[in-house]
């Protein structure tokens, strides 16, 4: 389902989850501190370059997953680059009844270029993560980091359950669709509503047995296990640290840095 | 000496349901006992009360000799002497990762983590589940869950197995391989198995002695052999032959010195090549 599929095949997979869990945060944090287009491209590029070269993604995958972000985010920056400007200078500019002078100026198409890099560069930290860490590797992670107990436990048991009620849901609708159940739109809507409640009550019943075994295996309100071992990963610090100074240089060559250092 | 003995065991639900009604049985150390019976004879009732989710309204449980408590405190010791394998292993899998499913029942027992990575690790290994033990729960097969939830209750290392229904839902090569992993966790001598199944054939295959049930109580208890020689009991009770015993029963009809009891291939094989003259006495 979704991104897990592409997790379990990474090479990155064996490693232990908290090191791809600090390197997706430092980057992010620098990235989104930062503040900057380049810092954000830069940030877009190397995280992106980890899943292909180091996960093993194919560059299509890696590049459908970064596609979605990319479609919300085009759509928001229109509001971005299309404002009210007043009497400032403009590229672009309409009067209209009522709202006044609207349009696009330099300033409002660098905001939206700059949000635009800082969110990819986010999402391919994001992504990396996604794709490189199964679900059940990270909730592990996140209650090694003493996370709640209890959302980490409903967070796995979600997640297991999700498929066990969806291939639930996938029969029913199968066989309400093999004597018309789906036939008309009206037919439709009740065999719909007829799913949901027999999908209810199976969930229930689910339930109920799923307590009986956690119990027999002696169940006392703790859902603790023991994860396999992972390997170390220790070289992925380090790869935080030269990802965090790649990061830092570029933001200071932004950040006027470069005619400083060619005045020198 | 009996391993596990079952006294005039009751137990009411409370929708008012008498599910065991003075249910009485032994099962031997070593040995696959057999339980049978249709569905809403008790079996799964009987398997919760064993294990100490369900505490019985009256009646005795010895293990090896000793009476059973289902005090509170004395719970985790029962759960860890007997312990079951439930029929859907959807129902007992509940980590999308096996082999934290698997740690489970050890960490429960409040091990030290070596000993619990031993435990896994072994019945990982013991069950065949080390091939897949790396693979989300959702992406194994029927039988390979089954093979999990197998691991899960092993790490407890329970003198007494469990196992409801373990080869309803597989095709006929999850079933052979059930097979073999029975007969594999048979070996230890020392482990008690029930099995609560339908297929008269595994009855045949697997289990040293039956256990019939009927509303909550056993009305015959016996060999697969004795079973399959009592025509009149089977038919009482609905159940039929093993199709190998059916033949040997339809030969001794014709007047051959053909046991139905024979049940399995190799029997049944014995019994043939000796009316056939081939290497036996005629």
């Amino acid at each position: 389902m979704g991104t897990d599929r592409w997790a379990y095949r990474s090479r990155l997979r064996a490693i232990d989850p908290l090191a791809k869990l600090w390197l997706t945060l430092g980057a992010l944090v620098v990235c989104l501190g930062c503040g900057s287009a380049g810092v954000g491209l830069a940030t877009l590029a190397l995280l992106s370059a980890y899943s292909v070269v180091l996960g093993g993604q194919p560059v299509k995958t890696v590049v459908k997953c970064l596609l979605i972000p990319l479609a919300f985010l085009l759509a928001g920056s229109v509001t971005l680059v299309l404002r009210p400007l007043g009497e400032g200078a403009a590229l672009w500019a309409v009067s209209l009844p009522v709202l006044g002078r609207w349009g696009v100026s330099v300033e409002s198409l660098a905001l939206a270029g700059t949000v635009l890099c800082r969110a990819m560069g986010a999402a391919a930290c994001l992504f990396f993560l996604a794709l490189n860490t199964p679900v059940c590797d990270l909730t592990a992670a996140l209650g090694r980091l003493h996370a709640p107990a209890l959302l980490v436990e409903l967070m796995e048991l979600i997640y297991r359950f999700l498929f066990v009620l969806s291939g639930e849901a996938g029969r029913i609708h199968t066989a309400q669709a093999a004597r018309l159940g789906y036939g008309t739109w009206r037919r439709s809507i009740t065999s719909l509503g007829e799913l949901l409640s027999v999908l209810f009550v199976r969930a229930l019943r689910r339930g109920e047995r799923v307590y009986a075994a956690l119990e027999s295996r002696y169940y006392t309100g703790s859902l603790a296990t023991v994860a396999g071992q992972y390997e170390k990963g220790t070289w992925l610090y380090g790869l935080l640290l030269a990802t965090a100074a790649v990061q830092i240089f570029i933001w200071t060559l932004e950040r006027g840095g470069l005619s400083w250092m060619l005045w020198r | 000496m009996d391993a596990l003995e079952v006294k005039d065991l009751t137990y009411t639900y409370e929708d008012g349901t008498r599910a065991l009604d003075g249910l009485s049985l032994t099962a031997r150390a070593g040995e696959v006992t057999g339980i049978l019976g249709a569905n809403g004879a008790g079996k799964s009732t009987l398997f919760l009360t064993l294990n100490g989710v369900l505490t019985p309204a009256s009646g005795a449980v010895f293990l090896g000799g000793k009476p059973v408590s289902w005090r509170r405190k004395d719970l985790p010791e029962l759960r860890r002497r007997v312990g079951i394998v439930f029929q859907d292993p959807d129902d007992q899998l509940f980590s999308a990762d096996v082999y934290r499913d698997v740690s489970f029942g050890a960490v429960n027992l409040g091990l030290p983590e070596e000993e619990v990575r031993r435990r896994v690790d072994a019945a990982l290994e013991r069950t065949g589940a080390a091939a897949f033990a790396r693979k989300p729960t959702h992406a194994l097969s029927y039988g390979q869950k089954k093979r999990a939830a197998i691991a899960g209750v092993l790490v407890m290392e329970p003198e007494v197995l469990i196992l409801d229904e373990p080869t309803a839902g597989l095709d006929p090569e999850g079933v052979e391989e059930m097979v073999d992993l029975l007969a594999e966790l048979g070996k230890d001598g020392a482990r008690t198995i029930l099995l609560a199944t339908h297929d008269m054939d595994l009855v045949a295959r697997c289990c040293h002695r039956v256990c019939l049930l009927e509303r909550g109580r056993t009305v015959w208890q016996g060999t697969p052999g004795d079973l399959f020689r009592q025509q009149g009991l089977l038919e009482e009770h609905h159940l039929r032959l093993p199709p190998l015993a059916r033949l040997m029963a339809a030969l001794a009809e014709e007047g051959y010195p053909a046991d139905p009891g024979a049940a399995t291939v190799e029997e049944a094989a014995r019994i043939l090549t000796a009316l056939l003259g081939k290497g036996g006495t005629t």
